[in-house]
């Protein structure tokens, strides 16, 4: 490993549409949207044509699957079509090492690091994404024109692209998971009936979401809608608040009765300062259930302390400033003390993970409820903050890819050359990867560990062998 | 609404009639017994006694006429009549049931006057008179009366309570209040009435009334000016039943008062405005630490209008009573008496209706459960509230809270009562009266929540109603009964809502057992989720063998062996390798078995495995070539 090293880059992102018709000269109404824009209309067309025609290629040869990548020495293309003749591609430039042999410095391409599974599932994510906030890119095709469908890609991706940090991608964009807070039964039935009461008052509130700091407590709506959105909440919309918290100061709003009820709370989206506000402003849309029976929502969230709910608001109805208000009067006192007994909770119930560099790491993943738990990852943010070597990040990429080989249930052990160890294990469609480092350890060494590690943390859930 | 109007108080149907007061008829109350006396001309033309209802047969006698009654009541037992006609002696006489006999008397202390004299028990009575009260013993087969105990105290006037046998003995005006207590041969003084210095009272401002269990003292306070009158309630639960200031009335009005008790409610009638109030000291109230500031639970009401039947010329006719007339006379705890009319009722509550003016569902919960008729009223409240459009959860989740509270402390006693405790240990106190209204989980399940099942609308409002229900639940560490749990699922299936299902698993909402992760297992085919939790449900049961049932059922048949190795079937295990037709399974499992000691005998014995011997032949015919040919 040689520390002078590149990153992985965005070398392009383009999409295009395959069924519009393109007379000779006139292929550059396909392209929908092309990044980076120094790049000129005929590379741009060159780009697509060459995509095309592997498309059509491959396609001879396997009908039926989806075509995923291109891996060339310098370069690794990957492809997704998440509506029909719409693709969306992704180039990346494959990290290289300066290496000299026989006196003369010749660059060598990092192929491994650059995982399929990962690059593609950031993809997945970047649809994912637009589409949560402008729908699928055909009913926009439909509803306007494909001069409205190519401003809004424009709009979204150029802004979105550049909050991708490639290099940062790991295990954990192919979960793109959800942390749950570990709750106790009162806790969280107190979250529910103050959720049910929240709804019951206010019917035009079709569902809520309860978060608190970076963990979902409770999600109303579909998993894979909540998914995303979880997603934009911890990665783009609270940190962006919290920034602008920690400059503005947390202070409550109402200090002058001592006695009242503690009130913290305050719109993130919606009316920042309700004592001024003329006008309900700006508030987000976004497109849910778009598998089936695609439905617009007001996208509401409200912050106290360190809880945000969530709340989606039927997309037909004209909001109010009163409506705010009233719905801050109600959720405000309320929702600050449910924060602070989960805070108490979290405090006296809640060990910090071992810090220590040597203590045995994992990730928990588990595709049903897209629940995942992390001790390899510091936070829930992906700022590349790990506490493993990276080397162990990609093995357990490696491993993931390659699960459908185990089976319902089964178990890979793998030792590197600087002695760590990583197990992973697959069972009733949950994921469990450990990371240990022991130097001169046997494989029962490493075997009795990770079911110790198993008891502590399984606990409780049918994960095979027990 | 109507009930919103509508009176919560009324007069019994079918009042105790007697002949009204008129020049040669007196009428007399005997409180203890609950009696009316109508005496005709001193007795000579016949006493009428009547009560305490209109059912109990009449007792009529006739007695001679020596000067006018001044008070007349029977014993306990109805054996002997005392007639007191003077303010020195009392009469007594043997009563059989038809006539009186036997005379004889009892004259008091000297230079004294009698107040008054109540029956303390069968043969003991006690004269009150304005120097103390003397004890006698009454011996009717002797038709000696024997003085057993005298106290002296200055007294002007005094109270009676029958069912505790307390008086209150007032002096100085009524600025000193002293309760004494009455035993068979002894009396003893309590603690006095604190009452500011040198207020005096009026002996129709104080009323004994029993309140949850307790006995108390009410004083009917006026006030001077623009301030409105209280009654104060002095509860006698103090150190050696010493009266206790902890509750205070207020009114809000002035004029005069009339106080009656019907099932642990404190009635206030009030002349002027014709309309009573209603007071609950269990309710929480104001408080400034030692004395609880209660107002009306609900808006005065007048009584509900009643009439009595007249027999008329023609045809019967009916005369309307008026009510809060200035002839009525109010006693413990529940008796109007209008002597100008002839008529004995007793007050009735209509809880529906009081709990139908009463807006805060909480207040209303924590009322209806101290009520003895209440639990019907309750459910069918909770029920009508869970149904509004809008119900108010948070009141709902209160409402909840009380009734718990009440759950909870019944279900400790009744744990405690089961445990057998050492030998040495003191015996356990006397069994604590079961609460008057006791809603417990099957209660909540049958009468509201099943209720709610059958219609497809409501389920929105039911599923909110038994979260509420369930965190009340868990508030108050009650386990939830499976047929909650139950119905929480099929809500939410009903409904649809797997993600919420899955949720409410996920942080344990939902207790474990056996029959619900069968239920859960049945719904994997309708979300893959459920099946998944019902596995886990089966391990933290430790339903190992159920697990392997499971994993047989999904073909996974190595892991279901590796799971348990002692004590399985291996035909089942077989059976299901040959249904898969996976040769290489079928091979490893029949190996598997034949290799283990333990197994290979059974292929000996059960002639039903023979078959499977025959199968794996038939799919590995070269394996058994090469057999035979080794």
């Amino acid at each position: 490993m040689t520390a002078n090293k590149s990153d992985i880059e965005l070398k392009n992102f383009f999409i295009f549409n395959s069924s519009y018709d393109s007379k000779e000269g006139e292929e550059y109404n396909k392209v929908l949207y092309y990044y980076p824009p120094t790049d000129d209309i005929n590379t741009q067309v060159n780009n697509v044509g060459l995509v095309e025609a592997i498309i059509k290629f491959t396609g001879n040869f396997k009908p039926d699957g989806p075509l995923n990548s291109l891996h060339t020495l310098k370069k690794r293309q990957l492809y997704f079509e998440p509506e029909d003749h719409y693709w969306m591609v992704m180039t990346l430039n494959l990290p290289f090492m300066n290496k000299s042999r026989n006196g003369s410095t010749y660059l060598e391409y990092v192929e491994e690091e650059v995982h399929d599974s990962i690059y593609k599932a950031v993809l997945k994510q970047a649809y994912s994404m637009y589409r949560l906030f402008s729908g699928t890119y055909s009913s926009t095709d439909q509803q306007n024109n494909v001069a409205a469908l190519r401003s809004k890609l424009d709009h979204f991706y150029s802004a979105y692209l550049k909050t991708l940090k490639l290099s940062n991608c790991d295990i954990l964009n192919v979960f793109s998971g959800i942390h749950f807070l570990p709750l106790d039964k009162q806790n969280f039935l107190n979250v529910q009936c103050f959720i049910n009461a929240l709804e019951c008052n206010y019917p035009i509130i079709k569902n809520v979401s309860f978060l608190f700091n970076d963990s979902l407590i409770w999600s109303g709506i579909e998993p894979d809608d909540t998914q995303v959105i979880y997603q934009y909440l911890i990665s783009t919309l609270l940190p962006a608040n919290i920034e602008t918290e920690l400059q503005g100061g947390s202070i409550p709003r109402n200090p002058s009765s001592p006695f009242s009820s503690l009130h913290y709370g305050r719109f993130i989206t919606g009316p920042s300062n309700l004592k001024t506000a003329d006008s309900v402003g700006k508030v987000p849309k976004i497109y849910l259930n778009n598998e089936k029976d695609a439905a617009v929502y007001y996208f509401i969230v409200y912050r106290a302390l360190n809880a945000s709910i969530c709340l989606f608001i039927n997309g037909d109805v004209t909001l109010t400033v009163e409506l705010f208000k009233e719905l801050d009067e109600f959720m405000g006192p309320k929702l600050s003390s449910i924060a602070s007994d989960i805070a108490e909770y979290c405090t006296r119930h809640i060990i910090p993970p071992n810090t220590s560099d040597s203590s045995p790491r994992f990730i928990y993943f588990n595709k049903l409820n897209l629940a995942y738990k992390s001790t390899v990852h510091l936070d829930h943010r992906q700022t590349g903050n790990i506490a493993c070597n990276k080397e162990a990040v990609q093995i357990i990429a490696d491993m993931n890819s390659k699960k459908d080989l185990l089976g319902y249930a089964g178990e890979t052990i793998v030792k590197t050359m600087n002695d760590y160890w990583v197990v992973g294990k697959v069972s009733n469609l949950r994921e469990f990867y450990v990371v240990l480092q022991h130097k001169n350890a046997s494989l029962i060494d490493i075997s009795d560990e990770v079911k110790k590690i198993c008891d502590s943390e399984l606990k409780g859930i049918f994960f095979h062998p027990m | 609404m109507s009930s919103l109007k509508e009176p919560y108080l009324e007069l019994s149907d079918h009042p105790v009639r007697f002949e009204a007061v008129n020049q040669v008829t007196n009428v007399f109350f005997d409180d203890s017994n609950k009696q009316v006396f109508a005496v005709r001309s001193g007795g000579t033309m016949g006493v009428v006694v009547k009560g305490p209802t209109e059912d109990t047969p009449p007792i009529n006698f006739r007695m001679e006429d020596r000067g006018p009654v001044i008070s007349i009541k029977f014993s306990l037992d109805q054996s002997i009549l005392a007639v007191q006609r003077t303010t020195t002696s009392v009469e007594f006489f043997i009563f059989n049931g038809n006539t009186i006999e036997g005379e004889f008397s009892q004259a008091c202390k000297k230079n004294t006057a009698i107040l008054g004299f109540v029956w303390i028990q069968n043969n003991e009575v006690a004269l009150i008179t304005d120097h103390g009260i003397e004890l006698y013993i009454i011996i009717p087969e002797k038709k000696t009366v024997k003085h057993s105990k005298t106290t002296s105290i200055v007294i002007q006037w005094f109270v009676w309570c029958p069912k505790n046998k307390i008086a209150v003995l007032a002096s100085s005006h009524g600025s000193q209040l002293q309760p004494a207590i009455f035993k068979p041969g002894t009396i003893s003084k309590l603690s006095k009435v604190e009452t500011e210095p040198g207020r005096m009272t009026l002996e129709r401002d104080v009323t004994l009334a029993t309140l949850y269990g307790t006995p108390a003292v009410l004083i009917l306070r006026h006030q001077s000016g623009p301030q409105t009158a209280e009654v104060h309630v002095h509860t006698l639960n103090g150190p050696g039943q010493a009266p206790v200031k902890s509750h205070i009335l207020r009114l809000g009005l002035s004029g005069r008062f009339a106080i009656n008790v019907v099932d642990d409610l404190i009635l206030v009638h009030h002349q002027a405005s014709r309309s009573s109030q209603v007071f609950d000291i269990a309710l929480q109230s104001e408080s400034d630490g030692t004395v609880n500031y209660h107002k009306s639970v609900a808006p005065a009401k007048s009584l509900k209008p009643t009439s009595l039947p007249l027999p008329g010329l023609v045809e019967p006719q009916t005369h309307i009573c008026d009510l809060y007339s200035p002839n009525w006379v109010v006693f413990q705890p529940n008796i109007v008496i209008d002597a100008k009319l002839g008529c004995l009722w007793h007050i009735k509550l209509s809880l529906t209706t009081l709990c139908a003016q009463i807006p805060d569902l909480s207040v209303c919960t924590q009322l209806a459960l101290k009520r003895t008729n209440g639990k019907e009223v309750l459910l069918q409240l909770l029920l009508d509230h869970i149904l509004l459009p809008k119900p108010l959860l948070y009141k709902l989740q209160e409402s909840f809270n009380h009734i718990n509270s009440v759950y909870r402390l019944w279900a400790e006693a009744q744990i405690l009562m089961q445990t057998a405790s050492p030998v040495s240990a003191p015996p356990p106190s006397k069994p604590s009266a079961p609460p008057r209204v006791l809603i417990s989980q099957s209660d909540m399940y049958h009468y509201i929540l099943q209720k709610l099942m059958i219609n497809d609308d409501h389920l929105q409002n039911l599923e909110w109603a038994l979260i509420s229900y369930m965190t009340s639940l868990s508030e108050y560490c009650i386990p939830v009964e499976f047929s909650l749990n139950e119905l929480l699922i099929k809500i939410l299936v009903q409904r649809n809502k797997f993600t919420a299902l899955v949720q409410l698993l996920q942080y344990g909402i939902v207790a474990d057992s056996k029959p619900l992760a069968c239920l859960l297992l049945s719904l994997g085919n309708l979300h893959p989720s459920a099946s998944q939790l019902a596995m886990d449900m089966l391990v933290r049961l430790g339903a190992i063998e159920e697990i392997q049932e499971v994993l047989i059922d999904q073909g996974q048949l190595l892991s279901a062996f590796k799971l348990s190795q002692d004590c399985v079937s291996p035909r089942k295990f077989l059976q299901a390798a040959e249904k898969l037709g996976d040769p290489t399974l079928f091979h490893s499992m029949l190996y598997c078995f034949r290799t283990n000691h333990q197994y290979d005998k059974a292929f000996l014995k059960d002639e039903r495995l023979h078959s499977f011997l025959q199968h794996y032949r038939m799919l590995f015919p070269e394996k058994t070539l090469s057999d035979k040919t080794t």
